[in-house]
């Protein structure tokens, strides 16, 4: 794990998270795939394992916690960051109670997201 | 808060009650104060997000413009509600307001100006949705930057709307537009009709005496030639963008008649194939298209050419590109005529590494008789250099300022005019065709390349990357010394540093606020930003190259190309929609146009953006608690009386429950205050020397005591009057202060249960000297923090916070914001230097040791 690439998933509708999101996350090193259709989202990780998976919860179609518990239950290991404009402790709580790693209310700094990220790596490869 | 209140409300309950009981006119007044501390704090946190720091997205840009809505609602319903209903026009200016906002947030581009005609020296880039990017990019470039440009104006989007609204052209053009989305024509067929129904309208009556009047007028005193214009489009969101500047339609050598004409040729252009499918994938919405056009001066050119500020095709090769050939620009760039060719160094001192001289047989020209014409170059000039050596280093220079500017290489449009002068016609981004597209990964292991001499240190206030030389300020440096793209290094973002924006590559300092002054010019004209470093100026040698990363927070030794390569592929923020949007909605919230209350626009009328109107309200409120319980009969509940005291504070005290002892009909002596927290606060004010340490400038000083100076009571009406109010109880005071152009607000509760104590405090300037206001901030934060207060920075505005201290220790700290307060009334003037910090800072500290231990 310590010498590969960490893989991490982005899914949010508005273009504009992953658009600056994906370059500041690839200049750290990272490989990333963002999405934002949940729908395509989901058939990817269908496809594959990420190691990370960054998700916004309200969306179209699929929503974000729908997304993410089902991430979950393929892929335990898998750590999932929640970001989302509409933070309530509801919908934080429930999040928590799925097993989300960390909850980012939108908006964020890079610096913010960056250290959660981190956090969730360093988490990973002490499993 | 809302606790407090409670208790508050409890207090006064043992009052006897009368028919507006005080206690309800004061809780109005708390929530006033209460959400006029929200609004501010939201303005300047939407400012922030431009910094490019934040991921924000629309849905963000819609919750703030609707909290904020709600709040200022809210705060008017309140003040009218306080003042029966006094201010009710305030409704009127906040409908306008709000119908622009959600205007804007629905997509339209509200054109900031009604002109139909800008003059280029009149064109800031505060007007780009009115002129269009070609325009303000030319303006800016002419006066921001100094370089010459072609006499002009440019025809506004205000101008385009009327044409459009007289034409009808909003329901014709959708109608064909409808039809391509049913698919029952193709796109060639839709753009053909909706350029003929262009062509076919009238331009209003109106506008074309303005175009021709401004024509007109750049022609007086021109008599060699019959003067010709170059009609060309400027479009919302063209700026600096190479594939799409190509897509619209520009008329060369109009004569002065047919300008109409070719105005119309040119907003046709909007509307062909290639530009309607650009728009549609740059998620360009519908609204956001209104054309304005460029109107110029055909440049009697002896030369002119095309400068690429890198190589295209090889931009590793660091080289800078010009081609150039004799006459008019036209048959240079469609390639009717050849070129020559000259390769420099981008590195000044910009040898030139390369020279190709062609036969130039033929040259485009202006006739004395107006129109154009291709002529026979002289034989002997045939084959000499078009631009001279010292012209081409002039150019690269010129080129390579460009591209710092506007963050991307640059494609710069040039003539040499019979004076020899070099004019700028036009510059946009260049496309880099590199093999391999730089990728991010790339950049994973750039410390292995390049010592990294800084990292993790500070916040981005402006998002990017700057090469250069470090040029660290200190006491001996002058900052007319620093020279064009160089780095600046300081130990405070002090807003005097906004001097060498133009000629600065990026800013690096110690101390500073990403909310400061010179945050938001760095922003504005995008330079890249670091500040809170702590201790870059030790970190950094003067003269050393460094490259700075904002975004990873890095420090590189050298120039690190990498890093230059990858930018140059990256949209740049401040172009993605919701950038834009959230600009053009914080032109409708931010400004403050009221400032004096004295001044004629202090009025429900003048109130033209968010702020303007919390501002009215917060003077009016403070001004409403004065005149209804100390000019007026008070209530029956509070003691109201004004302050008599050997320092120039003209003060209101409204007590009430035990806040003052003992008769007061000749006003209220300093040891009558039996309010704890009030008598500190006086204690520290008066502390011996803070008030007046020494003698103020006259001017200053007496300009100072005229806003601060109550008029004897009984002929004065509340308007005349400093507005210094405080609400006070045996154990609770709030104030609010206003000298000179400083607002202080203090609430301050105090009792034996330490979960209820607490202090409150707000600083904010106003419209004095940037420079020595953000010294101010810088050293309140200083002093504040170090005695416990979580401090927070908006802009100007510091607030700081303490809470649940026993009551030994708030009131030392009540002190301290008495002997603050006695002081920053002089501090704007005293703030001579940065050096002064670190001095007010250690006398404020002795004072506070020798007054109260440690």
């Amino acid at each position: 794990m310590a010498t590969e690439q960490t893989t991490i998933l982005i899914l949010d509708d508005e273009p504009i998270v992953s658009k600056r999101l994906k370059p500041s996350l690839e200049k750290k090193g990272y490989e990333v795939e963002t999405f934002t259709c949940s729908s395509d989202a989901l058939k990817r990780v269908k496809e594959r394992q990420f190691n990370i998976v960054i998700t916004d919860l309200k969306m179209e179609g699929v929503d974000g916690m729908q997304f993410l518990t089902e991430v979950k239950e393929k892929y335990p290991d898998t750590e999932v960051i929640v970001i989302t404009g509409f933070a309530t402790m509801a919908t934080a709580k429930e999040s928590f109670n799925k097993g989300v790693f960390d909850f980012l209310a939108k908006p964020f700094k890079l610096g913010e997201i960056a250290e959660v990220i981190s956090r969730a790596e360093e988490k990973i490869k002490n499993k | 808060m809302k606790n407090f209140l409670h208790r508050v409300g409890q207090l006064f309950q043992t009052k006897k009650q009368t028919t507006v009981p005080f206690k309800l006119i004061f809780t109005d007044f708390k929530k006033i104060l209460n959400l006029n501390n929200q609004i501010l704090d939201l303005i300047a946190d939407a400012n922030d997000k431009l910094s490019g720091d934040y991921i924000f997205d629309e849905h963000y840009i819609h919750t703030t413009c609707h909290q904020l809505t709600d709040l200022v609602r809210e705060l008017i319903v309140l003040i009218n509600h306080l003042t029966q209903q006094k201010y009710s026009d305030l409704y009127n200016s906040f409908h306008h307001i709000e119908e622009k906002i959600q205007a804007i947030l629905q997509g339209d581009v509200l054109c900031p100006v009604t002109d139909f005609i800008l003059p280029y020296s009149s064109i800031t880039r505060d007007l780009i949705d009115a002129v269009g990017g070609k325009n303000a990019n030319l303006a800016e470039i002419g006066f921001v930057l100094g370089f010459s440009i072609p006499d002009g104006f440019a025809i506004t989007t205000a101008a385009f709307s009327s044409f459009w609204l007289e034409n009808n052209l909003e329901e014709k053009v959708s109608a064909i537009i409808e039809q391509w989305q049913e698919k029952t024509i193709a796109v060639e067929e839709m753009a053909c009709k909706i350029q003929q129904l262009i062509f076919d309208s009238t331009v209003p009556a109106k506008l074309e005496k303005e175009i021709l009047d401004a024509a007109g007028s750049l022609t007086k005193g021109k008599q060699d030639t019959i003067p010709c214009f170059a009609v060309r489009s400027s479009a919302q969101g063209e700026d600096g963008v190479s594939s799409f500047a190509g897509q619209y339609r520009s008329c060369l050598n109009i004569p002065l008649k047919n300008l109409p004409q070719a105005y119309k040729e040119v907003v046709a252009s909007l509307y062909s194939p290639e530009a309607m499918e650009y728009r549609l994938r740059k998620d360009f919405r519908s609204n956001e298209i209104k054309m304005s056009v460029a109107c110029q001066l055909m440049i009697p050119a002896k030369t002119s050419g095309v400068m690429y500020s890198y190589d295209p095709v090889l931009p590793e090769e660091e080289t800078l590109i010009i081609s150039s050939a004799w006459g008019l620009g036209e048959p240079i760039m469609s390639g009717k005529v050849s070129t020559d060719l000259f390769v420099l160094n981008r590195q000044p001192p910009h040898e030139v590494k390369e020279v190709q001289v062609v036969r130039k047989e033929r040259s485009m020209v202006l006739h004395g008789s107006g129109g154009i014409g291709m002529e026979s170059v002289r034989e002997e000039q045939q084959t000499q250099p078009s631009l001279k050596k010292q012209q081409l280093k002039m150019l690269a220079e010129i080129g390579l300022q460009l591209e710092k500017y506007f963050k991307k290489p640059q494609d710069v449009e040039f003539a040499i005019d019979q004076q020899d002068r070099i004019i700028v016609l036009q510059s946009r981004q260049l496309s880099l065709q590199q093999e391999q597209r730089p990728r991010a990964s790339d950049l994973t292991d750039l410390g292995g390349k390049y010592p990294v001499l800084m990292q993790g240190r500070g916040i981005a206030a402006m998002k990017g990357i700057a090469s250069g030389p470090a040029w660290v300020l200190d006491h001996d440096s002058n900052l007319q010394d620093f020279p064009m793209g160089a780095i600046l290094v300081a130990r405070y973002a002090s807003p005097q540093l906004a001097r060498v924006i133009h000629k600065a590559s990026g800013f690096i300092t110690d101390i500073g606020s990403t909310t400061g002054h010179l945050a938001t010019v760095a922003r504005e004209f995008r330079v890249p930003a670091l500040f809170n470093t702590e201790n870059a100026i030790s970190l950094l040698k003067h003269g050393q190259e460094i490259t700075l990363d904002t975004e990873s927070l890095t420090v590189y030794e050298g120039i690190v190309h990498e890093l230059h390569y990858y930018s140059f592929h990256e949209e740049p923020i401040e172009e993605m929609y919701e950038y834009r949007l959230l600009r053009r909605i914080l032109k409708k919230i931010e400004p403050l146009n009221l400032f004096d209350p004295n001044d004629d626009n202090f009025t429900p009328q003048g109130c033209r953006t968010y702020h303007d109107l919390t501002r009215f309200v917060h003077e009016k409120a403070v001004e409403t608690i004065i005149d209804l319980n100390f000019y007026h009969a008070h209530h029956r509940d509070t003691q109201a009386g004004q302050l008599v005291w050997d320092y120039p504070l003209d003060l209101i005290l409204i007590d009430v429950g035990g806040g003052i002892e003992g008769e007061h009909d000749k006003g209220i002596r300093p040891e009558q205050i039996s309010s704890i927290p009030m008598q500190t606060l006086l204690h520290g004010m008066s502390h011996p020397g803070i008030w007046d340490m020494s003698p103020m400038k006259v001017d200053f000083g007496s300009f100072m005591s005229s806003l601060t100076r109550t008029p004897p009571t009984g002929n004065s009406s509340p308007e005349d009057v400093g507005r210094n109010l405080a609400v006070i109880s045996a154990e609770y005071t709030n104030i609010n202060f206003r000298l000179g152009y400083h607002y202080t607000v203090i609430d301050a509760y105090l009792s034996d249960n330490i979960l209820d104590n607490h202090i409150y405090f707000r600083f904010s300037g106003g419209v004095t000297d940037t420079t020595r206001r953000s010294r101010r901030t810088s050293l309140l934060n200083k002093i504040l923090s170090h005695y416990d207060f979580l401090c927070e920075q908006h802009g100007d505005i510091i607030v700081a916070r303490l809470k649940r201290m026993n009551k030994e220790s708030m009131l030392k700290r009540l002190f301290l914001l008495g002997l603050l307060i006695g002081f920053t009334r002089q501090l704007d003037v005293k703030m001579v230097s940065d050096a002064k910090i670190p001095v007010y800072f250690e006398q404020i500290k002795t004072i506070m040791e020798k007054s109260h231990g440690n």
